[in-house]
């Protein structure tokens, strides 16, 4: 049963991890668009067109830079953690340490991935117009964070799973992206 | 009493999810939904989800991203070079000499970027080696490099200000130019504090410079020259009121990516890993963020934030007074979570707090970031000691020890800060509104 379970994980593995990196060019491709939509905004000023509702797309994009990023952000271990506990703690504990953080880490974006869902939904059932000039239907922008969370859950109990069938916890390489942002 | 028990719940999820390693952005989201379920009966859910999206797809928060891509993009220049080069000619005839270029590069680097770690990086990889070649005192290299990189945080475009700035719903463009003149006060502290040292211990400062003419140190300093004028055009955009924070963030990029091009260091590799590291520094951000706006509206329900200000409106303390308490509060949380985590996950409570003393929130934008930048060089986690850790291989202590006296200027900062409130709220005010906000 085990084993079966290993040779399914590891037909899953490549498929997940492409998933994730998709994400992250997703949300690159989104970063490119925030730095369009802006610089079209200024022209259009500058050059008295009018560019209706680019403060809104630009704010859609933003949504989508953060959202398809999280679990590509995680699997580099950019996300900020109190590590002064858990770097005290070796071995088994170590393990269990990291179980509950994934655990309630996959429980908690799963919850949100849930009602990001059913947000969707309701705004498309309910035909939900953006409040700005953009006049977008709802629905579509936030379509994204409910893609971006759910991937973001996925990435999390990935990782819980494969804590349990005994994967090294991966090394703390936190450091390297945090300098960025102190 | 029922009351109390609950809110001994809230605060106690909120510690235990954090100190155990829960990612920062995820335990803010955890605990606001337990204060959610334990004070009222809205759905919570549904409250999360209408308050993440607003707060996710802000117009304002796209400053973020954009400033920090522009950070990455010189951070994978030429610049380390350039900074050392261009500025020691400059600092030389300065008593204490190269020292101040430590201090001064870091001041220049911090307008490019907005985090002190990756400014405590860029200018320590080529001032560390050529000042130990000249044989400056370690202590000396290191204490100043530790201290001066701390105005990354202060010195715009900040990082922590943005998410301060959009945290309490304020302007990012005063913010930003509140910051700049506590900046130079605070890295001119730092520079006299170099300058008193060469007086006291003549004996520990190197023997001067080659004399160099005017227009040799023009030339030594060609290729910083762009840089400055990059920089100065982004604050200038945005204290003339030409651009937004989030306009003049976008042209630091372009800007940026042509000063990259015209050196010969973009290219598809460093493009993409810029924009990618970009990618993932925000993303680890906006997760704070999100759990940071939904963790606000739980707490306003929990009560706790009125209960607070109340509480200490009727301690009838000074604002002096509760200045320092909270000097002492940031310093202590300093020690566990980092700058930008504190500032969000305290900010739902300290906010009526501050509003209610008739503090001014701009001002205390400013008191807060020099106040975590304390942190920054303070163990056990400062995060500018483990960059220098990582560095020059020296003990965390001995290189908070060698911090140790700029550490004690910033107390004075502080203090300064509320002795003289102008410092901050003066050039702000001069500020013209940019057009369409």
């Amino acid at each position: 049963m085990r084993d079966r379970l290993v040779t399914a994980g590891r037909l899953i593995r490549p498929v997940l991890d492409a998933l994730y990196n998709a994400s992250g060019v997703l949300a690159a491709i989104a970063l490119l668009a925030i730095l369009v939509i802006i610089v079209a905004q200024m022209v259009a000023r500058w050059t008295a067109v009018s560019f209706p509702g680019g403060t809104d797309y630009a704010g859609y994009a933003m949504a989508s830079a953060s959202f398809f990023a999280f679990s590509y952000a995680l699997n580099h271990g950019s996300h900020i953690r109190v590590s002064l506990f858990l770097q005290r703690l070796g071995g088994g504990k170590r393990r269990a340490a990291e179980l509950w953080c994934y655990g309630v880490g996959g429980f908690l974006a799963s919850y949100f991935a849930w009602f990001a869902i059913k947000a969707v939904r309701v705004s498309y059932k309910l035909n939900d117009i953006s409040q700005g000039q953009d006049a977008t239907p709802l629905w579509i922008p936030q379509m994204v964070m409910a893609i971006g969370t759910l991937i973001f859950a996925v990435a999390l109990v990935d990782r819980f799973v494969c804590i349990v069938f005994g994967a090294p916890i991966t090394p703390e390489h936190e450091g390297s992206d945090r300098a960025h942002a102190e | 009493m029922e009351q109390i028990l609950l809110t001994g719940i809230f605060m106690f999820a909120l510690f235990f999810l954090l100190g155990s390693g829960v990612w920062v952005g995820l335990s803010l989201l955890g605990v606001a939904l337990i204060g959610m379920e334990l004070f009222t009966n809205r759905p919570a859910g549904d409250a999360m989800i209408t308050t993440i999206w607003t707060s996710s797809s802000s117009w304002t928060l796209t400053a973020l991203p954009l400033f920090i891509w522009m950070g990455e993009i010189l951070f994978r220049t030429r610049l380390s070079e350039d900074m050392f080069r261009g500025l020691a000619p400059w600092m030389a005839n300065l008593p204490g000499r190269l020292l101040h270029s430590n201090i001064v590069g870091c001041a220049v680097f911090a307008a490019v970027s907005g985090s002190s770690a990756a400014t405590v990086t860029t200018v320590g990889k080529m001032s560390i080696p050529e000042l130990r070649r000249r044989g400056y005192p370690e202590r000396m290299i290191i204490g100043t490099l530790a201290g001066a990189g701390t105005l990354g945080l202060l010195i715009p475009p900040s990082l922590t200000l943005i998410v301060y700035g959009v945290t309490i719903n304020e302007s990012i463009t005063k913010l930003f130019i509140a910051g700049v003149v506590p900046g130079i006060v605070l890295a001119m502290l730092f520079m006299g504090y170099v300058a008193g040292w060469s007086f006291v211990r003549k004996s520990e400062v190197p023997p001067p410079e080659p004399k160099m003419s005017f227009g040799e140190k023009i030339r030594e300093s060609r290729f910083l020259i762009p840089v400055m004028l990059l920089v100065v055009s982004v604050i200038g955009s945005m204290f003339l009121g030409w651009a937004t924070a989030t306009e003049a963030a976008s042209f630091g990029v372009v800007g940026s990516l042509v000063l990259a091009a015209a050196q010969g260091s973009l290219n598809r590799e460093t493009f993409l890993t810029s924009l990618m590291g970009a990618v993932r520094t925000s993303a680890m951000i906006a997760l704070i963020l999100a759990g940071a706006s939904f963790l606000s509206l739980s707490m306003g329900f929990t009560g706790l934030p009125r209960a607070l200000a109340e509480f200490i409106a009727t301690l009838q303390l000074s604002p002096v007074a509760l200045i320092v308490a909270l000097t002492l509060f940031y310093i202590v949380i300093g020690c566990f979570l980092d700058g930008i985590s504190s500032v969000v996950l305290t900010m739902a409570v300290v906010e009526p707090m501050i509003r209610q003393a008739g503090i001014d929130v701009i001002w205390f934008g400013i008191f807060i970031v020099v106040v975590v930048e304390m942190a920054q060089i303070t163990p056990p986690i400062g995060f500018n000691l483990f960059v220098l850790q990582g560095m020059t291989e020296h003990q965390i202590n001995y290189i908070a020890l060698a911090a140790l006296p700029l550490f004690l200027l910033m107390v004075v900062m502080v203090g300064l800060l509320v002795a003289f409130p102008e410092l901050a709220l003066w050039l702000p005010e001069q500020v013209r509104d940019a057009p369409g906000g």
